[in-house]
């Protein structure tokens, strides 16, 4: 699942809690916001979503679950909807739904959103973090990529509309014992080749 | 309230009541449940999903209510009831030819639509003459058509869902229990046969009417009352017909065993193209007859008049769908159908053409050049069967055949104890996963081969141990050996060799899949050249081995031409290799310059670094140890001394045009790799022209702008640079 509705272009200058044009960014907490992310994304999103898929991700992961609000009116202009859990061996993030609302676009809100999301994912112990996105997105793909995600593999067809999602990937840093680089002067000398670039 | 659906099966029922167990009414109980719950307020255990989750549809909400889909007729008899669909088309019998030729129409875009990756049940059989062919068995033409199209969807699917195309063919094959078979569908071919025989004659009379101005056709019924348009609607009728049965010969064709219908599916798909040109053609005569105020916009209607046809419901099937959330299906404009179908019949022309070599490398080469078309996947289904038909080659050659054969170990074909050993056994399943993934979509293709690694290098490492085992540390082949120490080397290096193809392959095709990013191409064209390098070193090796074979052969035999032919022609394909390799040095090497000259390509994320990038991207490879030591301190040590001077002192691109030549003359019969050869140079030239501009600019100078396109390559990118 998971889709991106967020501008192209959005900038990777960042600002914490009230950023400019006085965003507020707040936990999800309670029943009453669950609306608010349910209309939000039924209005960006191609890809219907029904209520226990909402229920599923904010009752289960709600610390990972931000709002995004302009404070001049109180609207939600922006939410980001995740999960983790074991997957494979790994203890993974997974950003299900990222949605801002067209006239607040290009303006960091999402960046900051799942910013904010992945930020908790690696304080819990996530070694990685994957979503999907349509590989039409252009503005989703570029701010993954400027986050340090990497395009791991194409999803042939994945969406309902038919077109192609890129399964996206954010691998933590973690300690690498043993490979150290003082130690692979010597292996080197091992392959029978010609070392890269003279 | 609302229940959840939950993706894990519920244990299954006991057998009997046990004795020991109580009845007691639950109602009490769920009702005080229901009484807590408020609307849209969830029960869920512990193994509620996220497939639970998301597979359970809300009735009603048109996003995923596909049975919600505002069709006026709950039923088939329903809507025939109302008229939809009448038989025949219209009592005017112009008119229902006209009728008859759209419907037609409308199922070539319905076709090209479920090709094209929809369901049979909300294209093609959105037909209500075709749900209920009985009805039309008064109407000869429609009935025929019908029949036959019938028959090709079947022998489709039958062709789809053998090659097990993995995901791909899931909703293509699946047919909701639609009537897709019928018994009198062997016979749709002489069906058809007698009824194109009627038109054609018919044809002929208006020919010849026309010669001799009579008015009258004798002892033929005509197909409809307007005799001056009778000859254009027999051609438009016939060549639609025509192609149908044109069809559905290449599609049976294509299945003979062992690929002995090729060159007869061959004449069929020229045949098919003939017709799609003649449907083309017809299209301005079926146009000026029609209804112009009923017409619409080329770009969308689905039959060449522009006329929606009747008898069609496309809201019919959705229940049927169920449970899933209705897929948008737009069925392809009747241009975009005969386009698909072109396409179609090239790719399988391309298929048709195989000369059933069993020679592995061209059998690999063959289905790597197939796939550069990009096909769709019915053509890449058929290719598959062809390939691979009861585990073997062509349903021909055992994969031990073909691996001894390409060891250069003709004595040995056929051979028990070669083919009972495990080693062999093991790399001929690998020979045969290797030739079905080949044939699917490319991004399937690189996952499953990524994930082939490991089997491959798992081999090569136990086959490594047991030759060190059995026969101690030598690796050079000596003319002394035994047999059997030689068969063993040489398969490892063959099995070296593939695994290093699997893994290039791999590679590039992230390429095609636009999965990397330009940040990322420094330490791919990196490993690409580490790969490549080590592929060349393994089919040198293998070279070797091969020489001595027909040199000891040679011995035995004094008529060895054809073999020493074959020994110059791998000396050109390492070359070519060497062409790739030089391309991914300069590459690489002009990007960690730029890097550091100019600070371009790189890009510092919060969260990670590019070592987690690389382990990322090559993760696959460095788990299968290929090759063994190479990991981001490799590359980030080469990475980190690149300079722009160097590069131009040693410049790889320049380098490349010492080579082509001479491949040029060994390729000269081989168009394919001319082409190839051409744009590598194109490659190579742009590269060394933006070399050039690169090494004029200071260090540091922000007027620099440098990206790479992808416009001579799909794998090979050429600088473009610009100042501002």
């Amino acid at each position: 699942m998971s889709a991106e509705a967020i501008e192209r272009g959005e900038p990777s200058g960042e600002r914490d809690g009230v950023g400019d044009g006085g965003i507020t960014y707040v936990s999800y907490g309670g029943e009453h916001p669950l609306p608010l992310v349910m209309s939000l994304v039924d209005e960006e999103l191609s890809e219907p979503y029904s209520i226990f898929t909402y229920r599923y991700f904010v009752y289960l992961w709600p610390q990972l679950t931000f709002l995004a609000f302009d404070p001049k009116d109180g609207k939600c202009v922006g939410t980001v909807v995740c999960k983790m859990g074991e997957h494979r061996g790994a203890f993974r993030g997974y950003i299900a739904m990222l949605v801002v609302l067209k006239p607040y676009r290009g303006r960091g809100i999402a960046t900051e959103l799942v910013k904010r999301s992945i930020q908790v994912m690696m304080e819990s112990g996530c070694e990685e973090v994957t979503l999907e996105a349509e590989v039409t997105n252009k503005g989703a793909l570029a701010l993954y990529s400027r986050l340090g995600f990497i395009r791991a593999k194409r999803l042939y067809r994945y969406y309902l509309n038919g077109v192609d999602a890129f399964r996206l990937k954010l691998l933590f840093p973690r300690p690498d014992p043993g490979l150290h680089p003082m130690m692979l002067g010597n292996e080197r000398d091992d392959q029978h080749m010609d070392s890269p670039y003279l | 309230m609302e229940t959840s659906s939950s993706s894990s099966a519920p244990p299954p029922p006991p057998h009997s009541i046990p004795a020991s167990g109580v009845w007691e009414d639950a109602s009490p109980l769920l009702a005080a449940a229901c009484r807590d719950l408020q609307d849209g307020e969830l029960v869920h255990g512990e193994n509620f999903s996220l497939f639970g989750a998301m597979s359970a549809l809300e009735i009603m909400d048109p996003k995923m209510d596909s049975g919600i889909e505002k069709s006026g007729y709950y039923s088939i008899e329903e809507a025939i009831e109302d008229g939809i669909a009448p038989v025949p088309l219209s009592l005017d019998r112009t008119i229902d030819v006209q009728r008859t030729l759209d419907v037609m129409d409308h199922l070539f875009s319905c076709e090209a639509t479920w090709h094209k990756g929809h369901t049979l049940a909300q294209t093609v059989f959105t037909c209500i003459y075709l749900m209920r062919m009985e009805r039309t068995s008064s109407h000869a033409i429609l009935n025929s058509f019908c029949r036959i199209l019938r028959a090709t969807c079947y022998a489709v699917v039958s062709v789809v869902s053998t090659a097990r195309t993995h995901e791909e063919e899931d909703l293509f094959t699946m047919s909701f229990g639609l009537p897709l078979r019928d018994e009198g569908d062997e016979k749709c071919l002489s069906i058809l046969n007698s009824v194109e025989e009627t038109i054609s004659r018919q044809l002929r009379a208006c020919k010849a009417q026309a010669l001799s101005k009579k008015k009258t056709l004798e002892g033929l019924e005509s197909l409809q009352d307007n005799p001056d348009l009778e000859e254009d609607y027999c051609r438009a009728l016939l060549c639609r017909l025509r192609f149908r049965k044109h069809f559905y010969h290449v599609v049976t064709c294509l299945r003979k065993p062992h690929g002995k219908g090729l060159e007869l599916a061959r004449k069929h798909v020229a045949s098919c193209l003939t017709e799609l040109s003649l449907m083309l053609k017809s299209r301005d005569f079926l146009k000026s007859q029609s209804n112009h105020t009923l017409q619409q916009d080329d770009e969308i209607c689905t039959t060449a008049s522009g006329v929606r046809p009747v008898g069609f419901d496309a809201s019919l099937n959705s229940r049927l769908l169920s449970p899933a959330p209705p897929r948008a299906v737009k069925i392809l404009s009747w241009s975009d159908a005969i386009r698909y179908f072109e396409k179609l019949l090239c790719d399988l022309d391309i298929i048709c053409s195989s000369p059933l070599d069993p020679v592995l490398e061209n059998v690999l080469h063959f289905v790597v050049q197939f796939q550069k078309s990009v096909p769709d996947l019915v053509p890449r289904a058929f290719l598959q069967t062809l390939l691979v038909q009861d585990g073997k080659l062509y349903g021909r050659d055992l994969s031990c055949d073909v691996i001894s054969r390409a060891l250069s170990l003709p004595d040995i074909i056929g051979d028990k104890e070669f083919q009972m050993n495990e080693f062999v056994v093991q790399l001929g399943q690998l020979v045969i996963n290797l030739l079905k993934i080949l044939c699917t979509n490319t991004a399937w293709q690189r996952r499953k081969l990524g994930k082939s690694l490991q089997d491959w290098s798992t081999i090569s490492i136990q086959l490594e141990l047991a030759l060190k085992r059995e026969f101690g540390e030598t690796r050079n082949v000596l003319p002394h050996e035994n047999m059997c120490m030689r068969v063993s080397k040489q398969l490892l290096v063959w099995t070296q060799e593939h695994t290093y193809w699997v893994a290039y392959r791999f590679l590039i095709l992230g390429f095609e899949l636009d999965l990397y990013s330009p940040s990322e191409y420094c330490m791919v064209y990196w490993y690409m050249y580490v790969v490549l390098m080590k592929l060349i070193e393994q089919m040198q090796l293998r070279i070797l081995a091969s020489n001595e074979n027909s040199r000891r052969k040679g011995k035995k035999k004094k008529d060895h031409s054809k073999d020493s032919s074959r020994d110059m022609a791998f000396p050109s394909s390492c070359l070519l290799l060497q062409c790739y390799v030089l391309l991914s040095e300069g590459l690489s090497m002009m990007l960690a310059a730029l890097r550091i000259k100019s600070n371009l390509f790189q890009l510092p994320s919060i969260f990670n670094s590019e070592q987690e990038r690389f382990i990322q991207h090559f993760d696959l490879l460095q788990k299968a140890r290929l090759p063994e030591h190479i990991t981001y301190y490799s590359f980030r040590e080469s990475a980190s001394h690149a300079t722009i001077a160097d590069l131009m002192k040693y410049n790889f691109f320049k380098e490349i045009h010492k080579i082509t030549p001479s491949l040029r003359g060994s390729f000269a019969s081989e168009p394919e790799k001319l082409a190839e050869i051409r744009q590598i140079e194109q490659v190579a030239e742009h590269n060394r022209i933006a070399l050039n501009i690169i090494s004029q600019v200071r260090a540091g100078d922000p007027s620099l702008r440098v990206s790479f396109e992808f416009t001579h390559h799909p794998h090979f990118a050429v600088a473009v640079v610009k100042r501002s």
